[in-house]
């Protein structure tokens, strides 16, 4: 639009050269910039809408640049400022401009005569009827915006029909035809941009939907946060927006029953649509609007004017009453806190109200609403004059079909509806009856109290039974009040029944008229028991209203008192420790043995600064209460050793089971791969290699596969198969599923386990030795296997035989393990059940000259020197053996099939020991190896720490905390948990002891742990009390009994959602805050993040699924440190509250 | 009700951790492959519109996470559930396996209407690598026995029959949504649940 101005005020100055440059400068500027807009908006939405802002403004933009030095003379179109004719002069010429040409035309229709004075072809061009195609909600948009003329409409078709760059392309390669020389599509570089430039307009996807609905109601998390950004300008933190306990919001909401109402009005960020909720539009009809209403709310001194409006929802009608101040266009409450405000304006649903009340004065009439549980709104008072009739015959219009004022208001030919007169249809109304006996004393001024009853004719008659049953309790009417009677009385107006059922002191707020006493021309009987019913009314509404409060005042405070367990009372001063835990601050608190004693301070430090990120190497272990404060360098050098001894043994007991593992694992793969490749009916050359070169050279470096052609290929695919068979013979249900190898496997067996165990027999080897430190057994069978492989095949077959027999169904592998036991002190269980002890050693000693170092070996493991060795090699060359593979792997099986060969040599009886490596261990800790590896592999790809090397150091950590703690086993979230300790210490012995801190605090969260459900309660208990409104929200959008958009959070204490420097601080926070504040400090955080998007959750009224999506999003774009301060408010704003109680 | 409402349906992918439930997802619906993807830890969701027989809909496909463990979780997300895919890894027998007992679960979470007739599809993912251990034929055999589960084998690297199976999951899911509107009671219920919990709250919290 600037453009345009623009362009018509420069016009007459276009011969000017010098500032014509200028002007084509930035007139092609302004088409940039436009474009830039419109694509950023096709990029952001994936389509651009027909109608939008940026479309027009482009349109605007090109429009000036086409216009400039235009030769409108020599073109004869002097009488247009348009270029429109120009694109009907050069339709004869260019195709694409008589396509837009046509399409423009057909748009136009009859009143574009006028403007298209200068095209003589038009009547030639075969009208297509008006399809509008493209162009129907834009052309009525043009003819109420634009010039008659609808400047840029052919522009805008173009760019629709996607023809607009070649159009100005054409344009501008004849521009001497058109245009003057210096005009901007003449100028060769200007003109090819602008062409060019358009190019990419022309490429978009334009929409014409009339909502673009899948846009606006799935928007993206950045997108969400961007709008409300820009929505909501000045933003103040929600703490200190909101007062802490807006019990006030509460009751009224209570009251109101409408929770989504309630937020709805609530917010300020809402105020606009919930405006525009008040006028017609497609979810809720407006059956009646009356301006400057008067309605006084609570607190307030005089009736305040508004807007009442009476809509038809889906739900049912709905009354609504909006202080003027809230509405469109009243200046003064510009910059002033209209939350006051919100709270003032009334929304009743109308199901939910059973008595209206009117009362007709001289001065004013004042309609008063009761609902369902006795609760009565303020009055609502109209303006003298019909007003208040007319709404209630609406209101009794949208009550129908479902519903009806009872009694009906009267029909009366001539006046419309009047009140009802009680003569005519129902028992004695008394007021009516006393107050008006005319027609113009109804319809006119008539003073005088109406009660309608809004009957729901669904629930109707149950509920007039109940309420009926209950009221002839209680009173003991006579029995000859008929029925009828009682409930007409509820609906009859009379001054005393008005009253009564007015005055609950909980609706005090209300300004009656004094109401005169009963009127005394009825039957005293009657009156009695009409007394008798509304003064049980009295007390039961006053009664149901008292309980109500009670109730939600205990939950309350039961709340409360529940809240005040998860921080700490006393309030630890924040002075001085803003600056965190500096190094010259640690440096300053450790005295000259290295030992640190205040500890209160450091917390203290840590919790209101965090920690500067060089030291954090040292505190950690402090703070996650590994090192002991007060404890000297000394002291923390042997924890160290010791404790890097232990993991060091506790890991070489796991890796001997890794390597049982391995080896099953290759044989379930190959005998899957087999039966594959069987299955498709081909011979698998490798599957041929592996048995053949197990036959061929015993002795040699096992690799994996050498090409080795098998000198028996058919027996040895026979074989294939049968090895998983008999590896894993105790696992029947997998036997089960090698299905298609079953018949085969049967014939084989025998085979099989021959060939099996000569197989294994030979893998063992050379491998071997750089295995030995792991395990004595190995080592032994290392020693022995050479002897055995001498024996016959048929020996082996023996004693494969009496093994699986000796197993007591625990198979093979059961009692292979076994073995393990006898020559492992690690399970020093069964020692002296060994009667070759000795023997053991001296294998180990004598297969392990190089490695064995007797120096850590004794004190850690009593005796048996190989647990120490692979303590003292690095730990990366058991590792690079567990990678480099197959092969160092392979070997270990093998010698433990041939361990109970050794066995029942030296060590028989100890075969049936039930040994500690049972099958089951093996297979739990095989499954927790897999899930580990796999996870451990994805872990923090991206983040640069996490080399091969160190993932491995990951996975070491993550599997001995599993073999320590096998009966939990490994979960999926560990992996996570322990990545951040290692990065910080880098060396995987105190990582992982700083893991198994972290874990004892993290276990329960997992599955098998009770405290995610107790940190979902929690959260939601502090919602309630800190932030209601959003609580509403979260209550109103139903399942919120689990928050599980918060369950990652709390699993992994926010590790996924922050970077790394940040989940730094966070962490720190957390174990600070234990001895700070509060021991659940995830909760304030949880909190914090919650409150940063309030707004815009509020905004968007989101809902379960929409929050989860929203905070998966903005993993890691959090601005960390609002939130951790942020959350650290939240903590003082609970002990205040609970202080303060 | 009205067939013009806008059709959401739900979709769960579930399987053995590892097996390419996310990077299936991602695939589908942003058409880009990843080998940064995490574990999943909780669950999310992503949403995209597909056209069905004329008709567009929005699939609404939750991930979930893999460790059976976290499963106890699920039960928040099977609800209302249109469609569930079972994914395994044709290099790993094991999440074959374990392909029955996730559809067991499922069906005892999710308590489905029509169990029997519950559409499950199965992937049967990786098929780019070459340590191939699950044939074709038995996954095949496996589904049919199942009430002839549509099966298709997929690669969510090389976007291997990805858009063909979700067009299928979508379908399938489609049909299942139809079917559960001719049981009108549904919306019925929901609508009374609320007005219940809207009554209850009032009567608990305050009536002044």
């Amino acid at each position: 639009m600037a453009a345009e101005n623009k362009a018509e005020e420069e016009m007459p100055a276009a011969t000017a050269a010098d500032p014509s440059a200028e002007q084509k400068e930035r007139l092609i500027a302004a088409v940039k910039k436009e474009v830039k807009q419109l694509m950023e908006e096709a990029v952001t939405r994936k389509f651009v809408h027909e109608d939008s802002g940026g479309v027009t403004a482009l349109c605007g933009a090109v429009e000036s640049c086409l216009g400039q030095g235009l030769r409108r003379r020599a073109l004869g179109l002097f009488k247009t400022s348009s270029t429109t004719a120009l694109l009907h002069k050069i339709a004869k010429h260019c195709p694409e401009a008589a396509l837009v040409s046509a399409r423009v035309l057909a748009a136009e229709g009859a009143p574009a005569i006028r403007s298209a004075s200068g095209v003589e072809r038009r009547p030639s061009v075969p009208r297509p009827p008006l399809c509008k195609r493209g162009s129907g909600s834009l052309l009525s948009q043009a003819s109420v915006q634009a010039p008659p003329q609808s400047r840029y409409l052919w522009i805008r078709i173009a760019l629709f029909e996607r023809q607009l760059a070649k159009i100005i392309e054409h344009l501008v390669n004849n521009a001497n035809r058109y245009y003057e020389r210096d005009a901007l599509v003449a100028d060769p570089d200007y003109g090819s941009i602008l062409s060019s430039l358009l190019v990419g307009p022309c490429a978009l996807e334009y929409s014409k939907a009339k909502a673009p609905a899948c846009f606006w109601t799935d928007p993206p998390a950045d997108e969400l946060v961007q709008r409300h950004r820009m929505s909501a300008g000045t933003t103040t933190p929600p703490s200190v927006r909101r007062p802490i306990l807006s019990f006030k919001r509460s009751l009224n909401a209570s009251s109101d029953d409408g929770s989504t109402v309630t937020t709805g009005t609530g917010k300020p960020g809402g105020a606009k649509d919930y405006v525009e909720s008040l006028h017609q539009n497609s979810t809720a009809t407006l059956l009646y609007g009356k301006n400057n209403v008067r309605v006084q709310p609570k607190d307030v001194e005089e009736p305040m004017p508004g807007y009442l409006s009476l809509h038809q929802t889906a739900a049912g009608l709905v009354i609504k009453w909006t202080p003027n101040q809230l509405m469109n266009g009243y200046a003064e409450s510009e910059g002033i806190d209209k939350s006051v405000y919100w709270a003032m304006s009334l929304q009743v649903c109308v199901w939910e109200v059973v008595y209206v009340h009117v009362h007709r004065s001289q001065a004013s009439d004042a309609l008063i609403l009761v609902g369902q549980d006795g609760v009565q709104r303020p009055p609502i008072q109209f303006p003298k004059g019909g007003h208040l009739l007319s709404f209630l015959s609406n209101l009794e219009t949208g009550l129908l079909p479902h519903g009806q004022l009872d009694p009906p208001l009267w029909s009366q030919r001539g006046s419309g509806k009047v009140f009802g007169r009680g003569r005519v249809r129902r028992r004695p109304m008394p007021s009516l009856c006393e107050s008006d006996e005319t027609e113009e004393l109804e319809t006119d001024d008539a003073a005088g109290d109406y009660v309608f009853r809004i009957v729901n004719n669904t629930i109707a008659d149950r509920e007039a039974m109940m309420r009926h049953s209950l009221l002839e309790r209680a009173v003991q009417s006579p029995p000859r009040t008929p029925r009828r009677t009682l409930i007409s009385t509820s609906t009859t107006s009379s001054d005393s029944s008005t009253m009564s059922v007015d005055c609950p002191p909980s609706a005090g707020i209300n300004g009656h008229p004094p109401l005169s006493p009963l009127p005394t021309n009825h039957p005293a009987e009657q009156a009695a028991s009409i007394e008798l019913v509304c003064s049980t009314m009295r007390r039961q509404i006053i009664s149901r209203a008292f309980y109500g409060w009670l109730a939600y005042c205990r939950h309350l405070s039961t709340v409360r008192t529940h809240l005040s367990g998860l921080i700490h009372p006393n309030i630890v001063p924040r002075e001085g420790a803003e600056g965190g835990l500096t190094e010259e601050r640690w440096q300053s608190m450790t005295d000259e043995q290295g030992a640190v004693h205040d500890k209160d301070e450091v917390y203290r430090l840590v919790y209101y600064g965090g920690v500067q990120h060089d030291i954090r190497r040292e505190v950690w272990p402090y703070l996650l209460g590994y090192y002991e404060f007060g404890s000297t360098a000394e002291d923390r050098i042997e924890q160290d050793v010791a404790c890097r001894r232990q993991y060091e043994t506790t890991m070489s007991e796991w890796l001997c089971v890794e390597a049982i593992v391995r080896q099953k694992d290759r044989e379930t793969t190959a005998a899957s791969i087999a039966r594959l490749s069987e299955a498709s009916g081909k011979l698998k050359p490798q599957d041929n290699n592996d048995p053949s070169e197990v036959f061929e050279d015993d002795c040699s470096v096992i690799s994996d596969n050498p090409p080795i052609v098998s000198p028996e290929p058919s027996e040895n695919e026979q074989k294939r198969p049968d090895k998983p068979v008999l590896s894993r013979a105790p696992s029947i249900d997998e036997v089960d599923n090698i299905e298609l190898d079953s018949d085969k496997d049967k014939e084989t067996k025998l085979n099989g386990e021959t060939d099996t165990g000569n197989n294994r027999e030979s893998l063992d080897v050379e491998s071997l030795k750089d295995l030995e430190e792991d395990d004595d057994v190995h080592l032994k069978s290392v020693v022995d296997n050479p002897d055995m492989r001498r024996e016959s095949i048929a020996e082996i077959k023996r004693l494969a035989e009496g093994i699986v027999q000796k197993g007591e169904g625990r198979g093979l592998l059961c009692s292979v393990d076994s073995a393990h036991l006898n020559g492992s002190d690690f399970r020093s269980s069964i020692d002296e059940s060994q009667p070759s002890p000795q023997p053991q050693h001296t294998s180990v000693i004598i297969t392990n000259p190089s490695v064995d170092i007797a120096a850590g070996g004794s004190p850690a493991s009593g005796g048996t020197t190989a647990t120490v060795s692979p303590a003292r090699s690095p730990l990366g060359v058991v590792r690079e053996e567990s990678q480099s593979a197959g092969a160092s792997f392979d070997t270990l099986e093998p010698s433990d099939r041939h361990a109970p060969d050794t066995r029942s040599n030296c060590v028989s009886p100890a075969s049936s020991n039930g040994g500690v490596y049972s099958n089951e261990l093996v297979e739990s800790f095989a499954l927790n190896l897999h899930r580990i590896e796999k996870d451990v592999q994805r872990c923090d790809r991206n983040y640069p720490f996490f080399t091969d090397e160190n993932l491995d150091k990951l996975r070491n950590i993550m599997c001995t905390y599993v073999w320590e703690h096998l009966e939990t086993g490994y979960m999926q979230g560990m992996c996570d948990l322990a990545a951040p300790l290692l990065v910080m210490m880098r060396e995987e012995a105190s990582a992982h002891a700083l893991f198994v801190r972290l874990m004892t605090r993290a276990t329960d969260n997992f599955p098998s742990g009770q405290a995610m459900d107790a940190h979902f309660a929690d959260m939601r208990s502090l919602i309630q009390i800190l932030d209601c409104e959003l609580y509403e929200l979260m209550h109103a959008h139903g399942d919120y009994t689990h928050f599980y958009f918060c369950y990652r959070w709390f699993l992994l204490d926010f590790k996924r959602e922050l970077l790394y420097q940040d989940v730094f601080a966070a962490w720190e926070l957390i174990w600070a805050a234990r001895f700070v504040a509060s021991e659940h400090m995830v909760l304030f955080i949880a909190l914090a993040l919650l409150e940063t998007y309030r707004d815009v959750i509020l905004a968007n009224t989101m809902d379960f699924t929409d929050i989860i999506k929203f905070f998966n999003e903005m993993a890691e774009r959090h601005d960390a440190s609002a939130v951790l301060s942020l959350a650290r408010d939240l903590v003082l704003q609970v002990q205040t509250l609970i202080e303060n109680k | 009700m009205s067939s013009r409402k806008k059709v959401l349906l739900k979709v769960i992918i579930l399987g053995d951790s590892g097996v390419g439930k996310t990077s299936l997802m991602n695939q589908f619906v942003n058409k880009k492959f990843s080998n940064q993807y995490k574990a999943t830890i909780g669950a999310d969701f992503l949403t995209k519109e597909v056209i069905v027989d004329d008709r567009i809909v929005t699939i609404q496909i939750w991930d979930t996470a893999g460790q059976e463990r976290f499963q106890s979780l699920g039960m928040a997300f099977y609800r209302g559930a249109d469609c569930c895919v079972l994914v395994f890894d044709v290099t790993a027998p094991n999440t074959f396996k374990s392909l029955e007992s996730w559809r067991d679960e499922f069906l005892i979470q999710a308590s489905p209407r029509d169990p029997d007739n519950f559409p499950f599809v199965i992937l049967g993912n990786k098929v780019d690598l070459d340590n191939r251990a699950v044939s074709a034929k038995r996954a095949q055999q496996w589904c049919q026995s199942k009430n002839d589960i549509p099966y298709f084998e997929t690669s969510a690297k090389e976007a291997v029959n990805v858009e063909l199976a979700f067009q299928t999951i979508a379908r399938n899911a489609l049909a299942q949504e139809t079917e559960a509107e001719l049981y009108n009671e549904f919306p019925d219920q929901i609508k009374l649940n609320a007005n219940d919990n809207g009554r209850n709250r009032d009567g608990d919290n305050c009536a002044c």
